[in-house]
C-alpha cells in the first residue's frame, strides 16, 4: 500500500529540493489539473507539495515587459491594468478559457503545465494511451476526435494542449523562468513546449522539480494590434475546437510585424511563423490572410474526427486577422 | 361545492413553496442524508461490451484500509427481477452470472468505511475477460430487431395508393445521437435494513416503484420498505426505474448489516442510469401541389439493450399530428450492447417530432407555402386516428398568437435572403402535438384540529413545482389560505403516487388530490349531518361552500362554522379522508384525449464562414389546458426549451468503435446549454381547461423541449439554404 | 495545521502509511477544524466532515460549478480544492449565506423570478452570483450570462437566473454582502 503525504512548503528553495528529490512528489498549485487528475485516477503522487503561499505572487511592471509571478491566478492577470491596456490578446485568452471560478483558481504557471482533456488519457480504464503507458498505443487515434489536435502530432498521440493564455503567451514571445534544484533559467515558451509526434510523454523540458517561477510577457509596441478568436460549440465554457491569437504591427499600409498562435490544433500551443513569413510584408488583406491560414495548416495530419479542423481553423485565422485589421471580406 | 377565496388560488403566479429552502442550502436531496454507522459503496464497472468474465480477482480490494465487504457475481445471492411497471419491465438484477451485455455494465461492488477507501479499492479490482464483438450499430445485421414492440404501429388509408398520386413528395433520412439526461443531480442511494424493513433514500421519480420493486427482489412485503425523496436533483427520466445499482446499495446494506451509501459518478451518470436512445427515422410525405397532405409514411428505428426495455416509439406521433387521410407508421428496436435507454425528457416525441416537423418544412418549401400556412392547412381538427374529438386542442391559436410575438410576417420567404455582417438570420417553425399520458393516483388529506389542512401523496416533485400546485389545488380544494396548508410527498409510506413522468403526474396527481379534499369536506358534512349543535347539519357538499377554513351555508352564508369548530365540539384531533383519480377512457368520454399542444418559433444566426450557431429569439405558445401556476408552468417550459436547445445543438453521447464504451462522459466533454447560449425566452399560454380531466390540466414537463429541435434546423435551413437532417447541428456540418 | 505523521490504520487489510492533515479554517464566520485523508477535497469536508450539505456536488470534476463557494471572497469550486489548502482560509457557503436572519437579495429575487426547478445547481449559482455582483459583472445580460456560464443548470433555469440577477443589480445590489 502506498503513502500519501501532503505538505506545504516553506520557501521556493525547499519546495524544490522536496521535490526533485522524491520522484513521486508533484506541486500542487492551483489544483484544477491536478486535483481532477487524481480523482480520476491518472495521477498518484505520494507527496503533494502545496506551492500556493510560496511568494510567488503579483505582477511587476517594467517599460517593456511584464513579469508576472507563476501563482498570479488568470483572473488577476486578466484584471491587470496594463494587460487590459497593452495585451488585449492575453485578456481575452484568460477570460475566454476558463469560467471565474476555475480562473480564481487556476495559476498561470499551472495554466502553462496544464494536462490534456483527451478522454482516452484521463480514464485508466482505457488500455491504448502512449502518454500515460508509453508503447499502449492511441485510443484516440481511432476514437472520438473532435477535441484532438491536428499539428505536432502523428498516429502515436493526438492529445491537444488546450491553454487558451498558452496560445497568446507563445505568440507573444513570452519567456518562462524556471527554478531547479541546479539553478535558475529562462526559457522562450516557443521553446518550452514539445511536440507529441515523436514522444507523446514529454511535454515540455521541465526537469522532475523544476519549478516554473514566473513569466515575463513582452509588451506589444505602442499601436500594435491584437485579438484572441475562440471558436466552439457553445457561447462560453468550453475548450476551443480551434482559436487563434493574432498580434500585428501595420506600418505604411504594410505588416511590419505578425504573430499567430493557434488553439486547439497543436499538441502543444501553436506558434504559426509560417503564416507570419505570408503575413510580413505584404498587405493587409483578406488573400493575404487566406494565404497565410493555408501556409499555417499546411502540415496538419487529421483523423476522421479531426479533419474539419483544417478548414475552420484557417476560417478563423482568417477572420481573426480581418477582426483586428477592420479588413472586411 | 365551492371553495372561494378573495384572490384565486389556482392559476396564480405564486412563488415556488419549497423555494426558500432551495436557496438557502436547506433542501435536502437524498446525497444529503446520512445515517449513524454508514458504510460507503463504490462500483466496478465492466471495461468490455460482450462477452464473459472469466476471473475476477477482489483480493486486494479486500485487502484495501476500510474495506468492508466486496461483491461480484461470485457471491452475490440469486435475485429475483422486479415487477412489470406501467413503463415495462424492471432492469435485471444484477452480478447474476458472468455475462457482460455493455460496457460500463456493475460487475462489483466495494464497501468500505468511507466513501475515498471505498473508490481507491475499487480500483484494485481486476478483472479478465472473454470478449465478444459487440454488437454496437443500428446497421448491423447481427442486431437482433424487435418489431412493433409496443403495438402502436398505425396505418390507416392507403399510403402506397396515395403517395403514388401525390403531386408532391419530399422523403429524408434522419438520425438523432444518443443523449444523456444528465440531471445536475448525481443519484444516490442510501439503504438501511433494520431486520426486514427496509429505509431508502433514493434519487428517484417514482418512490411508489421502487417500493414495489424492493419488495419483490429481496422478497419482503412491501409495507416494510420505505422510500424516501423529498427533493431530488433532477430526474429528466433517470428516476424512472429502480436501476441495478440501487439494488447493489441494498444488497450491500443488507449483507454488512449496515447502512450503505452509494453516489455515482458524473460518468457513471452516463452508463448506470438510462438515456435517450440513437435512431433512425425514414419519413416520407405526399401532398397535392397547394401543399394539403395525402400521404405519411414513418418509419423508425431506435436502440435497445440487450435484455431490458425501454419506450420509444418515435414514429407513432405522427399519426395524430395532422390530417392526413393515409398514414403508416412503423417503430422498430434493436438490441445492441449498450446500457439500457430509457425515457428522457420527451422520450419518442422529441425525436419523432424532429423528423416529422422538418419535413413538413421541407414539402413547404418545395410546394412554395409558408412553412407556417402548410401546418395550418394541414391542420387536424379532430383526432384522426381515433376520429373523435378532442377532449382539447388550441394549437391553431398557439401558432396564431405566437406568429404575432414573433413577428412571422416578417420573414423573407427565400433562404439566405437575410445577413447581419458575417451573420445569417433566420426563422422557423415547428408545431408540437404532445401525447396523452395518466395514470391511477392516491392521495390523503386531514385536517387538524387546528384547523390547518396536510395533505399528502407518494409523488416526487423533480423542480416542476408539484409541492407548489398541488398546495394550491389543496388550498384551493379545502378553502383554506395557503399558509394553512401543506402538501407533502416523496414518501412512499404515503397514498400511492404514479411516476413524475409523461407529463402526466399533475392532472393525476391534482385530480387526486382534489378528490381527497372533497372526501375531506365530505366526512366533515357527515360528521355533523345529524349534530344538533351544527348549523350545517344536514347539508351535502352542494349545499356549501368553505372559506378561509370556515364552511358555511350557501344559502345562508352567515350559517356555518369552522374545521376547528367541528373537530373540536366532536373531541376529535383529527379527520382524514383518501382520494383518488383514474383517467376516463376516450370511447367512454366520447373524445380522443389530448396532451399540451405547443408552436415554437425561432430566430437563429448562423455565421456564414465558421458556421457558427446562436439561438437569438424563441417563443413558445402552449395550450397546457388549464394551467395552476404561471410561474412553475413557465418555467417548465423554458427549462425545455433549454433542453431542446442542448438536442438541437450540442447534445452527443459518443459510444467508441469496437469497446462500446462512452467517450464523452464528463460535462467537459458532454456539452449541455450554458447560460450564455440561452437568450431570453417568451413563453405564452392559450386554449382552455382541458374537457378530459375534473381539474382541466395538461401536462407541460415536456411539450416544452418537443419541437425545438425542428423549429431550430428550419431556421437554420431559413438561414443558409442548408438542410441538416442529424442531430445535433454543429459548426462542422455547416462549414 | 499540524501533521500527525505515520498514523498506522488498521482496515481489514495491510497497515497503511497515512499522514492525516488537521486544518483549521473559517467556515460561514466560524471557525472548523478538518482532520481528514489530505486528498479530501473542500467540497467532500465541507459535506461529509462539517455537516454542511448546502453545496453540493453535480459532477466532481470541476465542469458544472454546483460545488462554488467564495474562498477568502473569491468564487472557488469546492470540487478541486483540497481542505488541506483551506488553512487559516475564510470559506463562504450558501449554508451561511444571509444576515441577521434575512436571506441575501438574490436569494429573495431567485424565489421571486423562479431562477431555479430542481434547486440542486441552486446554492452554487447564487453562490456565483453574489461574487458575480461584488466583481462588477452585471452591467448587461449578455455580461451576466457570460460570467454565469460556468454554472450549468439542468432544469434550465438560465433565463430566470438572469432576471434575478439583473434585479438585484439594479437595486444596488454589488453593496449587498454576505
Amino acid at each position: 500500500m502506498r503513502a500519501f503525504e501532503y505538505v506545504r512548503a516553506a520557501d521556493v528553495d525547499a519546495a524544490v529540493a522536496t521535490v526533485t528529490d522524491d520522484p513521486f512528489a508533484s506541486y500542487l498549485a492551483g489544483g484544477t489539473t491536478q486535483v481532477d487528475l487524481m480523482k480520476d485516477g491518472v495521477l498518484a503522487p505520494e507527496r503533494l507539495v502545496d506551492i500556493t503561499r510560496l511568494p510567488l505572487h503579483g505582477i511587476e511592471h517594467g517599460p517593456d515587459t511584464i513579469h508576472v509571478g507563476a501563482l498570479t491566478t488568470m483572473e488577476e492577470l486578466a484584471a491587470d491594468p496594463t494587460v487590459v491596456a497593452r495585451l488585449p490578446i492575453v485578456r481575452e485568452a484568460l477570460l475566454l478559457g476558463a469560467s471565474t471560478q476555475l480562473r480564481n483558481m487556476a495559476t498561470i504557471g499551472g495554466n502553462l503545465l496544464q494536462r490534456t482533456r483527451c478522454r482516452y488519457f484521463r480514464d485508466p480504464s482505457v488500455p491504448a494511451c502512449n502518454k500515460r503507458s508509453p508503447g499502449s498505443g492511441c485510443a484516440a487515434v481511432t476514437g472520438a476526435a473532435r477535441m484532438h489536435a491536428i499539428l505536432g502530432v502523428s498516429d502515436r498521440c493526438i492529445a491537444l494542449h488546450a491553454s487558451d493564455v498558452a496560445v497568446a503567451l507563445v505568440a507573444l514571445n513570452a519567456v518562462v523562468r524556471i527554478q531547479g534544484d541546479q539553478g535558475r533559467r529562462s526559457v522562450p515558451l516557443t521553446e518550452f513546449y514539445l511536440e507529441s509526434a515523436e514522444d507523446p510523454v514529454a511535454e515540455n523540458m521541465l526537469a522532475h522539480g523544476e519549478l516554473i517561477t514566473g513569466i515575463e510577457i513582452p509588451l506589444l509596441p505602442e499601436g500594435a494590434r491584437s485579438g484572441y478568436l475562440k471558436v466552439r460549440d457553445r457561447v462560453s465554457y468550453e475548450f476551443a475546437l480551434v482559436s487563434a491569437g493574432v498580434a500585428l504591427v501595420i506600418e505604411d499600409g504594410v505588416i511590419q510585424d505578425a504573430r499567430i498562435g493557434l488553439g486547439g490544433v497543436g499538441s502543444k500551443p501553436w506558434r504559426a511563423r509560417s503564416a507570419e513569413e505570408v503575413l510580413i510584408g505584404a498587405p493587409p488583406a483578406v488573400e493575404t490572410y487566406r494565404a497565410a491560414a493555408a501556409a499555417a495548416l499546411a502540415g496538419a495530419w487529421t483523423v476522421p474526427g479531426t479533419a474539419f479542423k483544417v478548414e475552420l481553423a484557417q476560417r478563423t485565422l482568417v477572420r481573426t486577422l480581418q477582426n483586428v485589421t477592420e479588413v472586411s471580406s | 361545492m365551492t371553495a372561494t377565496q378573495s384572490r384565486p388560488l389556482v392559476g396564480a403566479a405564486l412563488n415556488r413553496v419549497d423555494g426558500p429552502l432551495k436557496v438557502s442550502g436547506q433542501a435536502h436531496y437524498p446525497s444529503d442524508f446520512d445515517v449513524p454507522g454508514q458504510a460507503h459503496a463504490a462500483l466496478v464497472q465492466s471495461t468490455i461490451a460482450a462477452g464473459r468474465i472469466t476471473r475476477i480477482d477482489t483480493s486486494a480490494a479486500e485487502d484495501a484500509p476500510g474495506v468492508l465487504t466486496v461483491i461480484t457475481h461470485l457471491n452475490a445471492p440469486r435475485l429475483d427481477r422486479g415487477p412489470m411497471t406501467g413503463l415495462g419491465a424492471s432492469p435485471p438484477p444484477p452480478l447474476q452470472d458472468d455475462r457482460i451485455l455493455h460496457h460500463g455494465q456493475h460487475i462489483a461492488i466495494v464497501v468500505a468505511e468511507t466513501a475515498e477507501q471505498a473508490t481507491d479499492a475499487a480500483r484494485l479490482v481486476t478483472a479478465e475477460y472473454q470478449a465478444d464483438e459487440a454488437v454496437l450499430d443500428l446497421d448491423d445485421p447481427r442486431a437482433q430487431i424487435l418489431d412493433n414492440p409496443w403495438g402502436l404501429d398505425t396505418q390507416r388509408g392507403d399510403v402506397a395508393v396515395a403517395m403514388a398520386s401525390a403531386e408532391v413528395v419530399v422523403e429524408g433520412t434522419f438520425t438523432t445521437p444518443d443523449n444523456t439526461n444528465n440531471p445536475l443531480g448525481l443519484f444516490c442511494t442510501l439503504a438501511h435494513w433494520d431486520g426486514d424493513r427496509l429505509t431508502l433514500h433514493d434519487s428517484t421519480q417514482w418512490p411508489s416503484m421502487v417500493r414495489a420493486t424492493m419488495a419483490q427482489v429481496f422478497k419482503v412485503p412491501e409495507d416494510s420498505v420505505r422510500v424516501h425523496v423529498p427533493f431530488i436533483g433532477g430526474g429528466f427520466g433517470n428516476g424512472l426505474r429502480a436501476w441495478p445499482h440501487v439494488i447493489l446499495t441494498v444488497l450491500a446494506a443488507r449483507t454488512l448489516a449496515r447502512p450503505v451509501k452509494l453516489v455515482l459518478t458524473r460518468p457513471q451518470m452516463f452508463t448506470s442510469v438510462g438515456h435517450r436512445p440513437e435512431g433512425v427515422q425514414h419519413i416520407k410525405v405526399g401532398a397535392t401541389a397547394t401543399g394539403e397532405l395525402v400521404a405519411l409514411e414513418h418509419r423508425s428505428l431506435s436502440a435497445v439493450a440487450m435484455e431490458d426495455d425501454d419506450y420509444e416509439p418515435l414514429a407513432a406521433g405522427s399519426a395524430v399530428a395532422y390530417a392526413c387521410p393515409n398514414v403508416l407508421t412503423r417503430d422498430r428496436q434493436a438490441r445492441l450492447n449498450i446500457p439500457n435507454p430509457t425515457s428522457m425528457r420527451g422520450p419518442a416525441e422529441a425525436q419523432g417530432n424532429f423528423a416529422l416537423e422538418s419535413i413538413i418544412d421541407e414539402l413547404a418549401y418545395a410546394v412554395g407555402v409558408d412553412p407556417l400556412e402548410i401546418r395550418l392547412r394541414n391542420y387536424a381538427e379532430i383526432n384522426p386516428e381515433a376520429e373523435l374529438p378532442w377532449s382539447s386542442k388550441a394549437l391553431r391559436e398557439c401558432f396564431e398568437v405566437g406568429a404575432e410575438r414573433f413577428g412571422w410576417s416578417q420573414r423573407s420567404p427565400e433562404p439566405r435572403s437575410r445577413r447581419d455582417g458575417d451573420w445569417l438570420i433566420g426563422y422557423g417553425v415547428a408545431g408540437v402535438s404532445y401525447p396523452w399520458y395518466q395514470a391511477p393516483c392516491q392521495a390523503r388529506a386531514t385536517i387538524s384540529a387546528d384547523g390547518n389542512g396536510y395533505v399528502r401523496s407518494a409523488a416526487a416533485d423533480l423542480g416542476t413545482g408539484t409541492y407548489t400546485v398541488m398546495t394550491q389545488v389543496s388550498a384551493e380544494s379545502l378553502g383554506l389560505p395557503l399558509d394553512r396548508v401543506r402538501f407533502d410527498l416523496g414518501d412512499s409510506d404515503m397514498p400511492i403516487a404514479p411516476q413524475a413522468g409523461g407529463s402526466g403526474l399533475t392532472s393525476a396527481l391534482g385530480n387526486a388530490v382534489q378528490d381527497a379534499c372533497r372526501q375531506l369536506l365530505d366526512s366533515f358534512l357527515t360528521l355533523v349531518h345529524e349534530d344538533e349543535m351544527s348549523p350545517l347539519r344536514g347539508c351535502t357538499r352542494a349545499d356549501v361552500a368553505v372559506e378561509d377554513g370556515r364552511i358555511h351555508r350557501l344559502d345562508a352564508p352567515l350559517e356555518g362554522e369552522t374545521y376547528a369548530d367541528i373537530l373540536a365540539r366532536h373531541n376529535l384531533t383529527e379527520l382524514t379522508a383518501d382520494g383518488a383519480s383514474d383517467p376516463g377512457k376516450a370511447a367512454d368520454l366520447g373524445m380522443a384525449l389530448a396532451g399540451a399542444f405547443g408552436a415554437k418559433f425561432v430566430e437563429v444566426r448562423v455565421d456564414a464562414d465558421l458556421g457558427l450557431v446562436r439561438v437569438t429569439r424563441i417563443v413558445s405558445v402552449i395550450d397546457g389546458g388549464r394551467i395552476l401556476n404561471e410561474k412553475t408552468a413557465g418555467s417548465q417550459i423554458v427549462g425545455g426549451t433549454v433542453g431542446g436547445i442542448g438536442q438541437a445543438l450540442f447534445e452527443d453521447t459518443v459510444t467508441d468503435a469496437g469497446t462500446g464504451r462512452i467517450a464523452n462522459a464528463t460535462f467537459g466533454d458532454y456539452l449541455i446549454p450554458v447560460n450564455g447560449d440561452v437568450p431570453d425566452l417568451d413563453v405564452v399560454f392559450v386554449g382552455a381547461p382541458d374537457r378530459g380531466t375534473p381539474l382541466g390540466t395538461k401536462g407541460v414537463g415536456e411539450v416544452g423541449l418537443v419541437g425545438v429541435a425542428a423549429a431550430i434546423a428550419n431556421a437554420i435551413y431559413h438561414a443558409t439554404g442548408r438542410r441538416i437532417r442529424s442531430l445535433p447541428i454543429t459548426l462542422d456540418t455547416l462549414l | 495545521m499540524t501533521h500527525v505523521p505515520d498514523v498506522q490504520t488498521t482496515g481489514a487489510g495491510a497497515p497503511r502509511t497515512v499522514s492525516e492533515v488537521t486544518t483549521t479554517l473559517t467556515v460561514n464566520g466560524e471557525q472548523r477544524t478538518v482532520s481528514a485523508d489530505p486528498r479530501v477535497t473542500l467540497l467532500d469536508a465541507l459535506r461529509d466532515r462539517l455537516g454542511l450539505t448546502g453545496t453540493k456536488k453535480g459532477c466532481d470534476q470541476g465542469a458544472c460549478g454546483a460545488c462554488t463557494v467564495h474562498v477568502d471572497g473569491k468564487r472557488v469550486l469546492a470540487c478541486l480544492t483540497l481542505a488541506a489548502q483551506c488553512e487559516g482560509r475564510e470559506v463562504a457557503t450558501i449554508d451561511g449565506l444571509g444576515r441577521d436572519g434575512e436571506p441575501h437579495p438574490l436569494q429573495k429575487a431567485f424565489v421571486d423570478h423562479d431562477g431555479f426547478q430542481c434547486g440542486y445547481c441552486t446554492p452554487g449559482q447564487i453562490m456565483s452570483a453574489v461574487a458575480l455582483l461584488e466583481e462588477g459583472r452585471t452591467r448587461t445580460d449578455v455580461e451576466i450570462r457570460e460570467f454565469m456560464s460556468g454554472n450549468l443548470c439542468r432544469c434550465g433555469a438560465y433565463p430566470n437566473i438572469v432576471a434575478a440577477i439583473r434585479q438585484v443589480a439594479s437595486e444596488g445590489g454589488s453593496d449587498a454582502r454576505l
